[in-house]
């Protein structure tokens, strides 16, 4: 029965990592109907930002995290202003050439700046663990999962209380009546992007602690995303939490009952059933088709 | 008048240009005979998932190189010839290394071919220099599926896969308390799938009862639930069919689950530098196969003897060579031997090739490596697998006990007591 619960709480970290490297894709593609598939190397940039301050200047790597934010909001700012602006409107075939150009470009950059090296984030308080009725659960993903609840939580603060969230949720609704109702669109798309890459670079700081950091390690994140995205409802920024969670879930449970071979399979097949038959995601309020305005 | 001067000075200048080319052409046929240098390619991964293990035969193949050319070049019927290696990156894609092999042989027109890093990116390069008759000489992939389809022109320096690990295994009955249950994981890719079978195979014959046998694939990052299951069965020790990046992950895994078995063993991982940079303290005890050590009593002309080699290559590159690397030099030295001992220079042609294939069967070779004896499907039939372990930060080459430098540290510290 302890394998059953240890398995159900490693699910449950490892959801909350998945919904953390997610949550951004979300907001991206719900607001702007981009499929951002670069977006795992924002997950790649936040860790290694995390562990350059780290190993050069010592900060603790949870100190490290507004720093990661900042950087990440700008270059997302940047890449929306001289790129992704210029796509609005157009089919979604560009987005996903460009975004796929974008991941080549990041990728390959930090390669070069960084070497193949595999990297990790040593702390003194790396990999430890409290035990709890015979259960084990690491600090440092149980504060992942806290950070996700809190960035996810925070997003929908902001998007749903707050009249920036009123104005981003107007442009993702209906892109051309907003413009007529005065919203300045391409401010709200910058703006939107910028905040997605900060919070997918947060994400990259978290799981620095516990995974293996690599220039390459990004594109899996971008295809969890979109797992986790498609299973929480494609747009529905909240529905990650729970995309996460199902995905993290259905792995852990595989891995202990059946073999690892067939987690990742499972996840593809998941993937498969949703989009066939439920592809507003868990909650049904998932964008189905993206039509409006782009 | 200016104008006069220039023109003079023009004329002069275009005769003297047209001299310079006169003896340029005159002298450049026996010139260019003697400095056309040994071409050798080899396409390895420098990106990718085996990136920094591919890097690891790079180094090894440019410092074989530099040592040879410092050398004066390789000797051949009293004349040098010094080396050019041309390399590229096969992204650790199995496609990319058999397209990039060929592009070296009828792009680059090498004369020789050495191997690069991976059993499946080595699988389809030696598949095209087998088509094309290129001897390749390999020190860094071993799986069983190399040697089953009856090539002629693939060699490698290295035991197969589940010889590897079998020192891992002999080491077992020595250690106090004796373990006596085992359980097996591996990547599910050529070597790493192979170095598992390895050890289900030896476990039995050394009173070891493997009790849980589990692959998974490569795409898997999170290890916490394979490792948890494998946790609730108690097995004295772990043994990993592995490359760098999964021993990384597995120890970072072990750790966040809690769990410590009495010990740790890895086909492959722990030897490669970015193991210990990267896991620090939490990399301590491991044990990992290998088949070299600095410490073994194996010497040549080239490098001297094991330590030689060592010590140079710590000169070199500000860190000690991996055991893949050893391999991957020693099969660079039998090529050169081959040169000289068959008197073939360049460019050469292919029945100087097929020469070379033969010739490595003929006999057995002695170099800083240790002993190599190709057999029939081209495995190294007479190298003695190691066993090292993780001891103070470094690694301590502890069986067999006739060659070992320390002895091995067991059972495993606990993690909540390090």
């Amino acid at each position: 029965m302890i394998l059953f619960w240890q398995s159900l709480i490693n699910g449950l970290l490892l959801g909350g990592i998945y919904a953390a490297c997610s949550a951004g894709f979300s907001l991206a593609f719900g607001v702007m109907g981009v499929v951002n598939l670069s977006h795992g190397d924002f997950v790649m940039l936040g860790a290694f930002i995390t562990y350059w301050i780290f190993i050069l200047a010592g900060i603790d790597p949870f100190l490290t995290l507004p720093f990661t934010f900042l950087i990440l909001f700008f270059l997302g700012f940047f890449l929306q202003r001289l790129t992704i602006n210029r796509l609005v409107g157009s089919p979604p075939i560009m987005s996903y050439l460009l975004t796929f150009g974008l991941h080549l470009v990041l990728s390959n950059l930090a390669l070069r700046a960084w070497t193949a090296d595999f990297r990790t984030v040593q702390t003194s308080y790396s990999g430890l663990t409290m035990s709890f009725a015979g259960l084990v659960i690491p600090y440092s993903r149980l504060a992942t999962f806290i950070m996700a609840m809190v960035v996810i939580l925070g997003l929908y603060f902001l998007l749903y209380r707050t009249e920036t969230g009123r104005l981003i949720r107007a442009t993702a609704q209906d892109r051309e009546m907003a413009q007529l109702m005065g919203v300045k669109i391409f401010k709200i798309y910058t703006l939107t992007f910028a905040l997605a890459a900060a919070i997918t670079g947060l994400a990259g700081s978290l799981i620095s602690f516990t995974f293996v950091i690599h220039p390459q390690m990004g594109l899996p994140f971008t295809i969890t995303a979109f797992c986790v995205v498609v299973l929480g409802g494609m747009g529905y920024v909240p529905g990650t939490l729970w995309g996460g969670i199902i995905l993290g879930l259905v792995e852990s449970l595989a891995t202990t009952y059946l073999t690892a071979g067939i987690s990742v399979a499972i996840t593809f097949f998941l993937l498969l059933i949703m989009l066939v038959t439920r592809p507003q995601g868990i909650l049904g309020k998932g964008v189905v088709e993206w039509s409006k305005g782009s | 008048m200016k104008v006069g001067k220039k023109r003079k000075n023009l004329r002069s200048f275009s005769i003297g240009l047209v001299v310079l080319a006169g003896v340029f052409l005159w002298s450049s046929p026996e010139t260019a005979e003697a400095e056309r240098p040994y071409r050798v390619g080899f396409a390895v991964p420098l990106t990718g998932a085996f990136g920094k293990d591919g890097a690891l035969v790079k180094d090894a193949y440019l410092f074989w190189q530099e040592t040879v050319n410092a050398q004066g070049g390789i000797e051949v019927k009293k004349k040098r010839y010094p080396v050019e290696l041309i390399y590229y990156d096969d992204k650790s894609e199995p496609q990319s290394s058999a397209k990039l092999v060929e592009k070296l042989i009828t792009e680059d027109k090498v004369d020789l071919i050495l191997g690069g890093f991976g059993s499946s990116q080595v699988i389809a390069a030696s598949a095209v220099s087998e088509k094309f008759r290129y001897p390749m000489t390999c020190g860094a992939a071993s799986t069983l599926k190399l040697f089953d389809r009856g090539f002629q022109y693939y060699f490698s320096l290295l035991g197969k896969a589940p010889e590897e690990v079998r020192g891992c295994i002999e080491i077992l009955p020595t250690l106090t308390p004796r373990p006596t249950t085992a359980a097996i994981i591996g990547a599910n890719i050529p070597f790493s799938a192979d170095a598992a079978d390895g050890f289900r195979a030896y476990a039995p014959k050394f009173g070891i009862k493997v009790i849980h046998f589990e692959l998974f694939p490569m795409a898997m990052t999170d290890y916490n639930s394979l490792l948890n299951k494998v946790k609730g069965k108690k097995p004295d020790v772990l043994l990993v069919g592995s490359h760098s990046l999964v021993a990384i992950r597995v120890m970072k895994g072990l750790k966040e689950v809690d769990f410590t078995p009495q010990g740790v063993f890895f086909s492959y991982g722990p030897t490669v530098p970015d193991f210990l940079n990267s896991l620090g303290k939490d990399g301590e005890y491991v044990f990992a196969a290998s088949e070299w050590t600095p410490n073994l009593p194996y010497r040549d002309h080239v490098f001297g003897t094991a330590r030689d080699f060592n010590n140079q290559y710590i000169k070199r590159f500000g860190r000690a060579p991996d055991f893949v690397e050893a391999a991957s030099v020693a099969g660079a030295l039998v090529q050169l031997q081959a040169l000289q001992e068959l008197e073939f220079t360049p460019p050469l042609k292919d029945a100087d090739r097929e020469k070379i294939m033969k010739f490595f069967y003929s006999k057995r070779f002695d170099n800083f490596y240790g002993p190599i004896r190709f057999g029939p499907d081209g495995a190294n039939e007479i190298h003695p697998p190691v066993v090292v372990q993780v001891q103070g930060g470094k690694l301590v080459h502890v069986f067999p006990p006739d060659t070992a430098e320390g002895k091995p540290v067991y059972p495993m510290k606990p993690w909540k007591k390090r």
